[in-house]
């Protein structure tokens, strides 16, 4: 089923409707960027003009002149109107203040133009009922673009123009000023060519065609003699002048122009974004270069911090064993070898508060582990308040040097790439970059904590199988067990029960404390090497583990680095650009399919 | 004026103007730095090289070219001048690419042509197409015509205003080398902006001008040439020798048979009323060979010599600007240069103890005799006893850190510190200062320049030995001392032989109250108020090696003034050492980071007082006295 015509005009709209809407959008977000906010500030301008012309949608469209002083734009647009509305003449310029031709019927006010820039004629001619036709000051007579120049005149019109009649002659049509003039003036127009002057001048459509051809899009080129058209108008028109006049009146009528104008607007967003594209093209290396060298600083300070762990994971054994010890005792519950394992650890916990080997640094507290590292963190907020955070950093490797001389290297990235952050507006603090680099310390310490736990636990579970678990039991028991037996065959026995039974001559003595010292010393001795031959297969292996676990901190990226806020600021650029490529490919999609309804007219190549 | 003494006068002129040749592109490649336009692009260098070294003191001939714009028929004006279709003509616009020459017979013989257009390739005529052909070499086609009046070159040229840029370097290039120019002109293009720009410059060059007004309709146009040729006029200051007037007559132009009907410049009383329009056609060759040559040569050259001295356009203008410019790199120069660029602030001092065990070896090294023998035996006794108690510590704390890396890391803080502050002044003045300098600023300030400085920076840090500067500061200060002030020197002499005297019972006493061993311990824990309570600095001459570790607590108590004087030296101590570190920091900063930028800078600054300079300026100067 196809569309209505009506209706496909209402999708066209709603189409146009969206892509405003997220070009409106992609305003809004603005990263703090340089290039980014030249964009910003470029396109709202169009988009300024998307609003205008959308209020003038259905008002007529606004068709004028362009071309060289005497190349005949006045004498043109009096034949073509069929009176003598604009003076043409043998002077140049002829034609200084612009004039609008409007009939009578049409409200000026509704057209969004100065008429105070135009001489304004109100002409009753069959050709101005759907059309208003500017007569322009010519590009080529004024060398700069002086306030009151014809150019500054002109360059004052052309954005309000929907069609440009570019006229042209033999003498002018490969004019140099002119040309440059046009590729600004044709971005957002429409294009008709008309070469004049064919009462005299050969025709020279084919060569001006050739030169127009790289820049521009040339359905059509008319050949004209103006002044033999004017006098001639009570015939019916021919030939080339009747053709324009054709394309003039029927083609440009109310139907056709509200795709004319749409067509011209999707001209207008794609270059303005392609402009910003290119801009972006340009700029952008300095941002990856500027994201490569966070992603070094970020990779140097995680090695750094991974190094110093792994130094100190590395020396502190004895927080290792108990460590250990405590996550096995926890998998086995109670039992003799356990509790002589808890004895063990409970005393060296208590002897290593004393000593010196209190958890002094955060890879200590680390391995420490949460459970036990409460209390000692509890004390440690206390203190922290009045320590500086420097040292805290300094003890893990990252010295106040380091972070200037980040800060410098990522702030001359920073400069060059043209991003303005507050980060490095005020230098000379150290403070918050301290503040950042604590941060960054405890998020990295916060992911080192579970891979040590992690890493217990596997360790644990490889040591408390049932197997090696009643190896040591029974081991233990068979001693204590030793001692029962030979405790209760003594107490019971040989000094009770043997005497009384008649088995004994005597009651035996009961065992003294000749006795119990050196049981109790050899189950001590006896517990302690069970202890120390389990500690020992538990420490087996654990200086591998420990540069496994290194690796594994090197692989894992530090999310956020020293200087977040460029980090984000440049994660911002790269989203936009990609956001700026797909409206760019969008405008683009929809600006060919809207050409190709106006591929009557000439315009501008892209 | 008469000739000869013309004569005279160009060829001095002609001396100088060859002279000066060498000198500006001397000139020029010293002021590189400067990045000012580059000479071919000024108009007046372009005539010096094309106008005024090729045909002054050549008084002989005359340059005639045709110019106009695109496609308004000056190829046609040139085939009517010789008398042939020596041009190829086209109805599409910039047809004609290159330059056509006709030269009178005899000409080769007496003239090189190739020095009158030096910027042209030269070819032998041998087809009207050639001229039509693209090429990127600038073409001259020259051809004899032998019913050319002696003495006369004729120029067709390429546009001045088509799309086709080379053509314009064309135009001018032939522009500059003529005397007379036959304008073309027509109702469409009297008034194009750049069609009034190359007049302009002729007008301003002198030349005579023939306006010849081409495709008129005629009789409809005879009364709006005059104000055609007003507005002109007007526009481009020139005033020209003759007025003609060809109406738009197709076939006759393709025929060489173009009538030029010659009118009479209206004048400025208007009174005047204009003569009726003589309509007979002249002959234009025969109109040219009329032309006072020497009168006109003489004009063009002379236009030509005021271009170059001209004050607002010439060389005036061009060494002003030099001198400008160099002026305000000489500003930033200086400020570059100047020490206020880097400024050392909050420079660490080293740490007491370590100069006071410096002075210590010093001494040690100096003293003499029995004072030297009994002082050194009980240090090695004192170290001796004292080693157990180091051990334990070591074993405890840890292998202390070497004081003078202490120092170190926080002199790299203070390097840093200094390097950041001079990286945001050097961002200050790239932003706010002098656009040359700017790129060659901003090139230093780049994150990896950055990076790679403050490697090298580490580097050279790195490997520097704290040890050996310090003994070398100790030493020169100490033989400073002994040599200025002798007195206390000597009190310092005596104290340290009086020291070893007691230095038995000494020992005893600090041993017996703690501060032999105990001093080891217990100075590190107590701080500085503690112990400088108990150990005064005399104590470390008598008491060895304690108070060494004492010594910075000690110095700094001011007690008594035999230490107030001390304490006076000891900060000289620190200035000088500190001084010599800054300046370590200064020089290399300055050789690594700046670079020869300052070097190059004083040199583009000081580029008025260069001998190009003063060379072109006494040729300028000269060309202005003899004009």
């Amino acid at each position: 089923m196809s569309l209505t015509p009506e209706l496909q005009q209402l999708a066209i709209l709603a189409e146009i409707d969206e892509l405003v809407l997220r070009v409106r959008r992609w305003l809004n977000d603005v990263p703090a960027w340089g290039p980014a906010r030249k964009a910003r500030s470029l396109v709202s301008k169009i988009l300024d003009r998307v609003h205008s012309l959308r209020i003038r949608l259905e008002s007529p469209l606004v068709v004028a002149t362009f071309g060289g002083t005497g190349t005949g734009k006045s004498t043109l647009v009096n034949a073509l109107i069929g009176q003598e509305a604009s003076e043409s003449g043998r002077q140049r310029p002829t034609t200084t203040m612009p004039i609008l031709l409007v009939h009578p019927d049409i409200e000026t006010t509704a057209l969004g133009l100065d008429l105070s820039q135009f001489h304004v004629k109100k002409i009753d001619a069959p050709m101005l009922r759907d059309l208003i036709i500017i007569d322009c000051p010519d590009p080529d007579t004024s060398e700069a673009a002086e306030s009151g120049s014809n150019l500054a005149r002109l360059r004052s019109i052309l954005p309000h123009c929907d069609v440009l009649l570019y006229v042209s002659t033999q003498q002018k049509y490969r004019s140099a000023r002119i040309a440059e003039e046009l590729s600004d003036a044709a971005s957002g127009c429409r294009l008709v060519f008309v070469q004049t002057h064919a009462e005299q001048d050969s025709d020279v459509r084919e060569d001006w065609r050739q030169s127009l051809a790289p820049e521009y899009q040339v359905p059509d080129m008319f050949f004209v003699d103006s002044r033999r058209a004017f006098a001639e108008q009570a015939q019916r028109p021919s030939g080339d002048f009747g053709r324009l006049l054709e394309l003039l009146t029927n083609q440009l009528g109310a139907s056709r122009r509200v795709a004319i104008r749409r067509a011209n607007l999707m001209d207008l967003l794609e270059e303005a974004l392609t402009v910003c594209r290119t801009d972006y093209d340009s700029e952008l290396p300095e941002i990856q270069k500027l994201q490569e060298v966070l992603d070094q600083q970020r990779t140097k300070l995680r090695d750094t911090l991974t190094n110093q762990l792994r130094d100190e994971l590395l020396v502190n054994q004895n927080l290792w064993e108990r460590r250990l010890l405590s996550a096995v005792t926890n998998i086995w519950g109670f039992s003799p070898f356990s509790a002589v394992l808890r004895l063990y650890n409970g005393l060296g916990a208590f002897i290593a508060s004393f000593s010196f080997f209190r958890a002094r640094s955060s890879a200590q507290m680390a391995l420490i582990g949460a459970v036990q590292g409460a209390r000692w963190l509890k004390s440690r907020v206390e203190e922290q308040e009045a320590e500086s955070s420097l040292e805290r950093l300094a003890s893990f490797g990252i010295t106040d040097q380091q972070l200037q001389e980040s800060r410098m290297v990522v702030s001359g990235y920073v400069h060059s790439a043209g991003i303005d952050s507050e980060e490095f507006s005020d230098r000379r603090d150290m403070h918050q970059l301290r503040r950042r680099a604590a941060t960054v310390e405890s998020q990295f310490l916060g992911d080192a904590r579970r891979g040590i736990d992690e890493l217990i636990e596997q360790l644990a579970e490889r040591n408390c199988s049932a197997m090696t678990r009643y190896r040591y039991e029974i081991l233990l028991l068979l001693y204590l067990v030793f001692l029962i037996g030979r405790i209760g065959h003594n107490f019971f026995w040989s000094s009770f029960l043997a005497p009384i039974v008649g088995k004994a001559d005597h009651a035996e003595p009961l065992l003294t404390i000749d006795f119990y010292i050196p049981a109790l010393i050899f189950l001590m001795m006896w517990s302690a090497m069970l202890v120390l031959s389990y500690t020992w297969r538990l420490r087996r292996g654990l200086s591998a583990e420990i540069h496994k676990l290194a690796q594994t901190m090197v692989e894992t990226r530090i999310l956020e680095g020293l200087f977040p806020s460029v980090d984000h600021v440049c994660q911002g650029v790269i989203d936009d650009d990609h956001r700026l490529s797909e409206l760019l490919e969008r405008t683009s999609r929809f600006r060919r399919e809207l050409a190709e309804g106006v591929g009557f007219l000439g315009g501008q190549r892209r | 004026m008469d000739e000869a003494k013309q004569d005279v006068l160009f060829n001095h002129c002609a001396a100088t103007v060859r002279s000066l040749l060498p000198a500006l592109l001397q000139l020029e490649s010293e002021a590189a730095l400067l990045q000012p336009v580059p000479l071919v692009e000024r108009e007046w260098f372009e005539l010096l090289r094309q106008k005024l070294i090729p045909q002054l003191g050549e008084q002989a001939f005359l340059v005639v070219a045709v110019v106009g714009g695109t496609n308004i028929g000056k190829s046609v004006i040139f085939n009517h001048l010789a008398g042939s279709c020596a041009s190829a003509t086209s109805p599409l616009a910039s047809g004609t690419k290159h330059a056509t020459c006709l030269v009178p017979e005899g000409f080769n013989a007496q003239h090189d042509l190739q020095s009158v257009f030096p910027d042209f390739e030269l070819h032998e005529w041998s087809d009207a197409s050639l001229a039509l052909e693209e090429s990127d070499t600038h073409r001259l086609f020259w051809r004899v015509a032998k019913e050319l009046p002696p003495s006369l070159l004729v120029l067709d040229t390429p546009d001045i205003d088509s799309d086709a840029r080379v053509n314009w370097v064309r135009a001018d290039a032939v522009r500059r080398s003529a005397d007379v120019l036959i304008a073309v002109l027509t109702q469409q293009k009297y008034n194009d902006a750049a069609v009034k720009e190359f007049f302009r410059k002729a007008g301003d060059e002198d030349k005579a001008v023939l306006v010849i007004f081409n495709q008129c309709l005629l009789p409809e146009d005879e009364p709006y040439w005059p104000i055609w040729l007003e507005t002109f006029c007007r526009e481009t200051h020139i005033s020209p020798d003759a007025v003609y007037i060809t109406p738009n007559d197709r076939r006759a132009a393709e025929d060489l048979r173009l009538p030029f009907f010659e009118r009479r410049i209206p004048g400025t009383n208007s009174e005047d009323t204009p003569p009726a329009p003589d309509n007979t056609p002249r002959d234009l060759a025969a109109d040219l060979a009329k032309l006072r040559f020497r009168e006109i040569r003489m004009r063009t050259l002379l236009g030509s010599l005021h271009e170059l001295t001209h004050p607002q356009r010439g060389i005036p203008a061009y060494l002003r600007e030099l001198r400008l410019a160099s002026e305000d790199l000489g500003r930033t120069a200086t400020r570059l240069t100047t020490d206020s660029v880097v400024q050392v602030r909050n420079w660490p001092s080293p740490a007491n103890s370590i100069l006071v065990a410096e002075i210590r070896q010093w001494w040690h090294a100096h003293q003499e005799g029995w004072a030297r023998a009994i002082n050194s035996a009980y240090n090695t006794v004192g170290s001796g006893l004292l080693w157990p108690i180091r051990a334990a510590r070591r074993a405890l704390q840890g292998e202390p850190v070497p004081l003078m890396e202490g120092y170190r890391s926080r002199e790299w803080l203070a390097v840093l510190g200094v390097v950041e502050e001079l990286f945001d002044k050097l961002q200050w003045m790239a932003d706010s200062g002098n656009e040359i300098i700017r790129p060659r600023i901003e090139a230093v300030l780049q994150g990896a320049a950055r990076s790679q400085l403050l490697t090298l920076l580490k580097q050279k840090h790195d490997a520097l030995d704290f040890e050996d500067e310090l003994t070398l500061i100790v030493d020169q200060e100490m033989q400073n001392l002994q040599k200025t002030k002798p007195d206390l020197f000597g009190m310092y002499r005596q104290l340290n032989n009086v020291s070893a005297v007691v230095r038995p019972m000494t020992s005893v006493v600090l041993f017996s109250i703690g501060f032999g061993p105990a001093g080891e311990m217990v100075a590190p824990f107590l701080g500085h108020a503690a112990a400088s309570a108990v150990v005064h600095v005399f104590a470390d001459v008598a008491g060895g090696a304690t108070a060494a570790i004492a010594g910075e607590a000690a110095v700094s108590s001011a007690a008594g003034s035999g230490a107030g004087m001390l304490q006076a030296w000891f900060h000289r101590l620190h200035s000088a050492f500190t001084a010599r570190r800054a300046s370590w920091l200064t020089n290399l900063v300055h050789g690594e980071l700046l670079g020869a930028l300052p070097e190059e800078l004083n040199a583009a600054a000081g580029l008025t007082k260069s001998d190009a300079f003063i060379e072109v300026q006494k040729s300028v100067s000269k060309l202005e006295g003899l004009l």
